[in-house]
């Protein structure tokens, strides 16, 4: 059958890149039993076989197709004129799965915040942010960040980041797991001081990671008084 | 990673990343600021492998210059990717190539081989949702004559 192959791929029913498809198969299930009833109401009142499993998976495919292999197959079954009438069901079909890939789509969003939650539960959860202020003194290029000496992150900017991050917005640079205990944070930080010149400095922190989320943040700051950049690393508490 | 300059190998296997989503890379650039493919996202992008030591490179890069004055207003990004050992040769070589558009330097190859770079020059052609479209392992007037048609073929989608 076709024109069921069609109505229950996924490529045509869920466009949406990342839907598993152990999440996809039960929905797409449920677009076949709701096409089940349509096709029964939409059918004439021929007898018995119009409740038959070849009549109702000739109903999910789109109109004009839907009469070619089910002619053949049931051809006593008169549906050429049923396919005419069935039309407006069809529509209401289109509408159900319309209705259907949204869901899919919204359960794709909650599977993500889920997987997020699962892979980085609060308990462990650590997550380092980074901001600018005025940078006057430095140009960010590239920041390095270890933790308990191991590199966990080596990200490099572009102008475009550095615009928006001077602009004020604060960049989510880091996001992992750690046990409870106490942890040593080391960023290095890369990009030209004052004069053009190549600059790159460290900051470090000892912090003790207790059992709810930890948040820290890399602050970078022009020291006027010194004619220097500034590296800070906060603690959230 | 043994990289081939010059004309293109007759039985070259198929590009595997065709139809795939293109890899991201944040890298420096040998003269100005760094760049990273993800912001580009909604443009066309050319990303051409060099090297210093590939001579038809030098003239690739000055015809895809061309193109990207021309297309340039269309949506269209170019970067080009040194695969140098040396950054001050790739850095030299990109002082005297004089385009418009970023060279950019990969020294340590990690974009070099998430791209299958197995020829020089390499120009691979991505579309505005980020999708490899083309590949290019040579350059000769009939790949350019290509390159022209893929690239307006992608620029009108």
């Amino acid at each position: 059958m076709p024109q069921m192959t069609r109505a229950m791929s996924p490529a045509d029913a869920a466009p949406w890149r990342a839907a598993p498809a152990a999440l996809l198969a039960p929905l797409l299930a449920g677009v076949l039993l709701a096409a089940l009833p349509i096709t029964a109401r939409g059918a004439p009142p021929a007898g018995p076989d119009a409740t038959t499993p070849a009549a109702a998976a000739s109903a999910p495919a789109p109109p004009g197709e839907a009469p070619a292999a089910s002619a053949e197959a049931d051809a006593p079954l008169a549906t050429p004129p049923a396919a005419a009438e069935s039309s407006p069901d069809t529509r209401g079909l289109d509408q159900e799965i319309q209705e259907l890939k949204k869901d899919v789509v919204d359960l794709n969003k909650d599977l993500f915040i889920l997987e997020e939650e699962l892979l980085f539960p609060a308990n462990t959860q650590v997550a380092v942010f980074l901001s600018v202020n005025v940078g006057q003194f430095f140009g960010l290029d590239s920041v390095q960040l270890k933790i308990d000496r191991k590199e966990v992150i080596n990200y490099l900017y572009t102008p475009r980041e550095v615009e928006a991050l001077l602009k004020g917005g604060v960049q989510r640079l880091y996001l992992g797991n750690l046990k409870v205990g106490g942890h040593e944070l080391v960023a290095f930080f890369n990009g030209k001081g004052p004069n053009e010149r190549a600059y790159k400095r460290g900051a470090s922190l000892r912090f003790e990671k207790g059992v709810g989320a930890k948040y820290l943040e890399l602050k970078i700051d022009d020291r006027q008084r010194k004619l220097q950049p500034e590296f800070e690393i906060k603690d959230w508490e | 990673m043994a990289l081939g300059c010059g004309p293109a190998v007759p039985a070259q296997p198929p590009y595997a990343l065709l139809g795939q989503s293109a890899p991201d890379f944040a890298l420096h650039a040998a003269v100005g600021g760094n760049a990273r493919l993800s912001e580009h996202r909604g443009e066309v992008v050319v990303v051409s492998f060099w090297s210093s030591r590939c001579t038809p490179c030098r003239t690739q890069l000055a015809a895809l210059n061309r193109s990207l004055t021309t297309y340039h207003s269309a949506g269209l990004a170019m970067f080009g990717i040194g695969v140098d050992d040396d950054p001050a040769q790739a850095r030299e070589f990109a002082r005297s190539a004089s385009v418009s558009f970023a060279l950019l330097l990969d020294p340590a190859k990690g974009v070099s081989r998430s791209y299958q770079v197995d020829n020089l020059p390499m120009t691979v052609l991505i579309d505005r949702s980020g999708t490899v479209r083309t590949v290019l392992r040579d350059y000769s007037p009939e790949s350019e004559q290509l390159y022209l048609q893929q690239l307006r073929a992608l620029l009108n989608e």
